[in-house]
């Protein structure tokens, strides 16, 4: 076995421990050291060079990355997990007949997709399940984001909600926090849209806040411009009338004198 | 030679109108190559192909890796760059710079993702403690590249610094070279105030550029570079280093004229010291090339003084021509030789100025040196001979007669030189040359005599035309002569005309032009000689013979126009005044003109407005002011006419100079101010193609709202692209299909003038169309150009030229047509056999110098819109298509060279038979020619159909002929069984040579006489290898006899036994018939 692929194989093995103890400072560590252990082997994506090791390199490589988004959510680092993902993801998309699929992919492609839904980027979520097989839809993970998406849109949030309980893996737990206030925000949002102005009490049940307080505390946080008298929340301020859009007129009068004028022109 | 096709493209920022938008799109845009992923818009440019060469030097690391992508792309490949750019997000600095590689090798396919996180990158180069800033350069740049944003994608390929291969042969790497040579050749050639701060690294790589052109072999690419770039030092160092000098010399000289006039350097320093030339703005490139190659060349060990002189007379550098020639006349015969020649190429260019400080310069240094002489052997005898130094220059001369056989010689040779840069020997040989070579069909003009009608004097009047175009400088007039009866019912302004004839018949015939004249000419005291219409005529006659050449006959013109008070002598006294005094911008005479001027007679004063810009041609003086302040003073339409016309033959050639003035003109309330405005662009931009004046013309020919002015500056396109003939039928072929007349008239006229003698297919094409308008005005606008396209074109080189000849036959025996495309035909026949078919319209020398007489002479033959006697000034254009070998003695003779081509493809073409012109004249009746028509097709049905029993094999048919309508009788057939064409042709000395021809010329190694400098047409030097024998002359000076009164001219129809005989034409071929 090439010294190289050892070297980093042991390498991961130290970090598989130390994340089998929770040490995550040390996984940390030792993960950015197999990253960049990494980047010396040529058969790995971008260049995909046909080495004799190519595939145990593109499994260990594979794993190692795996690792990393799960480690990322683990340390609730979102940053981290969209980096790691997106440096895996060749590994699931352009490696198909070098190495057998993994079983982690699924759940691992799931939890992107929930983290997409936590983060309000719809648009990208449908592409990313554009890129997915069709049967792949069928599996329990995928099915339970797609699931989560369709309650979101439809604005079922109290299924979004209860949702949390039914979990396909231990992981999800993390960004099903997260998505209570992705949920939270859309109402938040319908509110400013749909109302002019709430109850404080009405608003708590609304955004599902158990105290005035921590109604208080996410306004000043997160809508500073919502102001709050007589026991209310007004959303008025927010909603200034846009500037009513003036037709061009003077900008029109002179195509047309042009297009005249050119139409004079022509020879 | 991509580097000199090679010109901006045309600013489309203004707003005229998408029509104008598309004609000047001069280039296509090249079509975006179909593998590139590159948006249209920033097609990488093909024409930098062959620039930046595609070493094969081992790959760079970037590239190496690159190189791994592609090999392995085949198995797998990604399918996104998100890895990578997420990679490039990962604190550590060694994946960060993973990511960079990879991304550097895979940003061609990547570039639309790259491009929204080009920013990160971007923070990348910036970082001061990234230690691969360059390899995020080089990443941004080409990203930068693939969006188009070209500034940005050259300013990080100066970060990327070495890591920009020059070498590179990828699209990225060859648009970005060629960016940054215009960005540097664009700071180099900022004026002296503006902005030169010029950044090192483009420096280095514009460098490093042309150092490795330099390298490879690739000379004409460095040359080129070099003087857009203006690094002299460069140039010179690609010159030196070249394996084949004279090729790069020469090469270099084209670049100098040809694609550097373009770029609108003037040549206002004169004066310039080469040893500083670093130091000083380069706006005088040319003059700065110019005068590199000089030195390159004296420093050569066997100069080449034909160049040399060439180089100086852009130079305008009159003394080094002079001292030049003076040293090579008193060298052996061979230099002798030499100095002919380079002094025949000299009087070709037209540039009467240099000339003349040329001889005056020669006579300066052969009397010193004769004076010096004469001082050493006389010293002692004779104390004063210091004194007659300038003085008197034939003094010395004449003491040296008596004293020594070698100074004979030399002052011999002297005054030879001198009447060769006077332009009296080639004006005489030539006429010599087309007298002898007159080939010209009178039956032509005998059908034209006999199908116009008697009181049509418009059509009367453009017969006397036609025939005097026809024998252009023949002195030819047997016509004349021979109908002068017919001739005498020429009454008024005609008289005028026909007698101004004359003068073309005779044009060159210096010595005895007054005494041909002499009848019709003004007698002093002696009344009712003849009507004020011949006298005028014969003036403006004298002025047509001594065009350009008119020191003897200026004071005899000048005395006329004083002692007359006619209006009409006045008139052709103005005209033959300013055509003798072309261009001397002579005070007296122009005081004599202006009086003319200032009696406000609508006649004269026309005459003398455009006399006065004849006298002042491109002198840009103030009379132009004067003038236009006169223009706009009188009442009389004609006069402003004059003027405006005259106020722009002053600007010619002057482009931006005379920006002030062609802004006032054409501003101007008046339309025929405007009118002459065109005319000033025209002439001031001539032969440029300089893309603000066609922007201008075209705005005007689209906006303007007199029809005057639109047709102008229609044709005045023509005049602006006469360097580019290519050029013009694809400009203006939208104008030809006008809803206005005027418009495609101009059209018509724009394509005949710049690309007369051409016979270019693009051209015909486009006149064809319009021979047959609607209008009849057009009809003779597209006869007259498809003449001048044609002329010397003959049928088997294009079959449409006999279809053209046809047509004009048709037009003018027709009985139906219009007046004026009747003249337009006629006057068509006259410049499609011009000069007796020896003559070509050219307005470029050899030596691509603009032909002032030419131009102008064109340029006044367009007004015969206005009047119709103007229309002889079209004889100033022609030139005679001629090899004329000579000899040391300025003799021509006995010598064959050869021409590498069919003989028919460039022959004379064939005389119209009596039998046409029978033929033509029972047209009329219908019945009978189709009676006749089916007995001849049965008749020949029968003939052949008994050939084919008597032979089984028809007889082949000749290639050429088979294309054409012609049918070979078959009796003549059998008869004379027709032998394949050879395939080249011995040509005698002289020779007719047209321009088509030229590439087949050669010289025979084995003759008697050898070519100094090895041209194709015009004069050539002969060196005789066996100078002891006897030589044989041909061209005697023939036509002075002729021109004798008494003596009869030969009549065209013995032409084919004529005196001279020295062509071996072929036989006329056998009578034919039209079947068409």
């Amino acid at each position: 076995m090439d010294p190289k692929l050892t070297e980093v194989a042991q390498l991961f093995a130290r970090f598989k421990a130390a994340y089998a103890r929770n040490d995550l400072d040390a996984c940390v560590t030792l993960l950015s050291q197999l990253k960049v252990q990494l980047t010396k082997f040529p058969s790995l994506p971008p260049l995909f060079q046909q080495t004799p090791n190519a595939v145990e390199e593109l499994k260990l490589a594979r794993d190692i990355y795996e690792h990393a988004v799960v480690l990322s959510v683990k340390l609730e680092d979102q940053d981290a997990f969209e980096r790691d993902f997106c440096q895996l993801k060749p590994y699931y998309m352009d490696t198909c007949g070098i190495i057998p699929p993994s079983p982690e992919e699924y759940p691992i492609l799931g939890l992107n997709l929930l983290r997409l839904l936590v983060q309000n980027r719809i648009a990208e979520f449908h592409t990313e399940l554009e890129l997915l097989p069709v049967k792949a839809l069928d599996h329990p993970c995928i099915k339970h984001a797609v699931e989560l998406e369709q309650s979101f849109m439809e604005g079922a949030y109290n299924r979004v909600l209860s949702a949390r309980q039914a979990v396909p893996h231990e992981t999800y737990v993390y960004f099903m926090d997260l998505l209570a206030k992705t949920v939270r925000d859309e109402i938040a949002g319908c509110s400013e849209k749909g109302y002019d102005s709430l109850s404080i009490s009405d608003a708590k049940q609304m955004l599902m806040f158990s105290s005035d307080q921590e109604l208080h505390q996410y306004i000043t946080e997160e809508h500073p411009e919502w102001e709050i008298k007589n026991g209310s929340v007004f959303f008025q301020k927010a909603k200034e009338s846009q500037p009513c859009k003036e037709i061009p007129s003077l900008q029109l009068i002179n195509q047309t004198l042009s297009y005249a004028r050119e139409l004079e022109r022509i020879v | 030679m991509p580097y000199i096709s090679r010109r901006p493209p045309p600013s489309l920022s203004t707003l005229d109108g998408k029509r104008i938008r598309d004609l000047l799109l001069l280039q296509a845009s090249p079509a975006a190559k179909a593998h590139a992923p590159t948006p249209p818009e920033i097609p990488p440019p093909p024409r930098r192909a062959r620039r930046g060469a595609p070493g094969k030097e081992p790959p760079k690391a970037a590239d190496r890796s690159a190189l791994a992508a592609h090999m392995a792309a085949a198995a797998v490949m990604v399918s996104s760059a998100g890895s990578l750019l997420a990679m490039l997000q990962e604190p550590a600095p060694e994946l960060k710079l993973h990511a960079l590689a990879s991304l550097n090798s895979l940003v061609h396919a990547f570039w639309h993702e790259i491009s929204t996180s080009v920013s990160s990158i971007e923070s990348l180069y910036e970082d001061e403690e990234f230690d691969q800033r360059q390899l995020a350069a080089l990443v941004a740049s080409k990203v930068f590249f693939y969006l188009g944003e070209l500034n940005d994608a050259l300013s990080y390929a100066l970060g990327a610094g070495a890591l920009f291969d020059v070498s590179d042969d990828s699209d990225y790497a060859q648009t970005l070279l060629a960016k940054a040579l215009d960005e540097y050749a664009a700071i180099q050639s900022r004026a002296a105030g503006e902005d030169k701060t010029m950044d090192p690294r483009l420096e280095a790589i514009v460098e490093r550029m042309l150092d490795k052109c330099i390298r490879d072999g690739k000379y004409q690419q460095a040359m080129g570079m070099a003087v857009e770039c203006r690094r002299l030092d460069k140039l010179e160092g690609a010159i030196s280093q070249c394996d084949n000098l004279h090729g790069a010399l020469s090469y270099c000289i084209n670049l100098s004229h040809q694609y550097v006039s373009h770029r609108e350097y003037r040549l206002e320093v004169r004066t310039f010291n080469l040893d500083d030339w670093d130091y000083k703005p380069c706006h005088t490139i040319q003059l700065l090339i110019l005068q590199c190659l000089v030195k390159i060349y004296q420093t050569s060990p066997n100069p080449d003084y034909l160049s040399i002189c060439q180089c100086l007379m852009f130079l305008d550098e009159p003394e080094t021509v002079a001292s030049i020639l003076d040293k090579l006349i008193s060298g052996s015969n061979d230099d002798a030789l030499l100095a002919y020649q380079t002094a025949f190429d000299l009087a070709e260019n037209e540039n009467q100025a240099f000339l003349l400080n040329v001889r005056n310069h020669l006579d300066a240094l052969s009397s010193a040196r004769s004076d010096a002489d004469s001082r050493a052997t006389n010293a002692a005898t004779e104390p004063s001979g210091d004194v007659q130094m300038g003085d008197d220059v034939n003094m010395p001369n004449g003491t040296a007669l008596t004293v020594d056989p070698v100074k004979v010689a030399h002052a011999d040779r002297l005054t030879k030189i001198k009447n060769i840069l006077s332009g009296e020997t080639s004006i005489q040989l030539t006429l010599q040359f087309l007298y002898s070579h007159n080939r010209s069909d009178l039956l032509i003009l005998k059908t034209i005599k006999q199908a116009v009608e008697m009181r049509n004097s418009v059509c009367h009047s453009a017969t006397i035309c036609s025939n005097a175009i026809m024998h252009a400088g023949t002195t030819v007039d047997t016509f004349l002569r021979e109908n002068l009866e017919w001739l005498g019912r020429a009454t008024n302004w005609s008289k005028f005309s026909a007698t101004a004839g004359l003068g073309v018949i005779h044009r060159g015939h210096l010595q005895q032009g007054r005494a041909l004249m002499a009848p019709y000419l003004p007698q002093n005291g002696a009344v009712g000689s003849a009507s004020p219409y011949s006298e005028g005529g014969a003036l403006y006659a004298l002025g047509l013979i001594h065009a350009n050449h008119g020191e003897g006959i200026k004071e005899f013109l000048r005395e006329s126009l004083r002692n007359t008070s006619s209006e009409v002598v006045q008139h052709g006294a103005c005209l033959g005044l300013g055509l003798a005094a072309l261009g001397t911008a002579d005070e007296e005479i122009c005081e004599d003109i202006k009086n003319v001027l200032y009696t406000d007679s609508a006649v004269a004063g026309e005459a003398a407005g455009i006399g006065m810009g004849l006298l002042m041609v491109g002198t840009a003086s103030e009379k132009a002011t004067e003038m236009l302040a006169y223009a706009h003073d009188t009442q009389h339409e004609k006069i402003i006419r004059g003027l405006s016309l005259g106020i722009a033959l002053t600007v010619y050639g002057r482009e931006e100079e005379a920006d002030t003035l062609i802004e006032q003109m054409t501003r101007d309330q008046d339309p025929i101010l405007r009118y002459g405005g065109m005319y000033a662009l025209a002439l001031a931009y001539r032969g440029t193609a300089n893309n603000k004046a066609i922007h201008q013309l075209l705005h005007f020919a689209v906006s303007d709202v007199s029809d005057d002015v639109r047709r102008t500056a229609v044709l005045a396109l023509g005049f602006v692209l006469y360097n580019e003939p290519e050029q013009t039928p694809r400009i203006v072929s939208l104008l030809s299909e006008s809803y206005n007349p005027h418009v495609r008239y101009g059209a018509a006229l724009a394509v005949g003038i710049s690309c007369a003698g051409t016979g270019l297919s693009e051209a015909i094409s486009l006149l064809e169309p319009l021979t047959s308008d609607v209008v009849d005005f057009v009809r003779q606008g597209a006869l007259i150009a498809m003449a001048m396209v044609m002329i010397q074109i003959n049928e088997p080189y294009d079959s449409r030229v006999g279809a053209f000849r046809r047509k004009l036959e048709k037009i003018i025996l027709d009985k139906h047509e219009d007046t004026m495309s009747k003249m337009g035909a006629i006057l068509a026949s006259g410049i499609l056999d011009a000069g007796g078919r020896n003559v070509t319209i050219k307005l470029k020398s050899k030596s691509k110098h603009d032909r002032l007489t030419a131009v102008i002479g064109l340029a006044v033959f367009t007004q015969f819109w206005y009047w119709y006697p103007l229309t002889y000034f079209i004889s100033l254009a022609f030139s005679p298509t001629a090899l004329i070998g000579l000899n040391s003695d300025l003799k021509v003779p006995k010598f064959e060279f050869l021409s590498n081509a069919k003989p028919s493809l460039f022959d004379y073409p064939k005389p119209t038979t009596q039998q046409t012109a029978t033929a033509s004249v029972k047209v009329p009746t219908a019945i009978l020619s189709t009676y006749a028509k089916a007995k001849s097709r049965a008749k020949k049905d029968a003939e052949s159909k008994a050939k084919e029993k008597a032979e089984v094999a028809p007889p082949p048919s000749e290639d050429t002929s088979a294309s054409t309508s012609m049918q070979v009788d078959g009796a003549a057939a059998e008869k004379k069984a027709p032998e394949p064409e050879p395939q080249f042709q011995l040509l005698t000395n002289p020779a007719r040579v047209i321009p088509a021809q030229e590439k087949f010329i050669k010289f025979l190694d084995d003759s008697r006489y050898q070519p100094v400098k090895t041209v194709p047409s015009g004069f050539v030097l002969l060196r005789d290898l066996k100078p002891t024998e006897a030589e044989e002359l041909v061209l005697t000076d023939a036509p002075s006899t002729a021109a004798g009164t008494n003596a009869p001219a030969p009549s065209a129809s013995e032409q084919g036994s004529g005196a001279m005989a020295v062509d071996e034409e072929p036989q006329p071929p056998p009578a034919f018939e039209y079947t068409s």
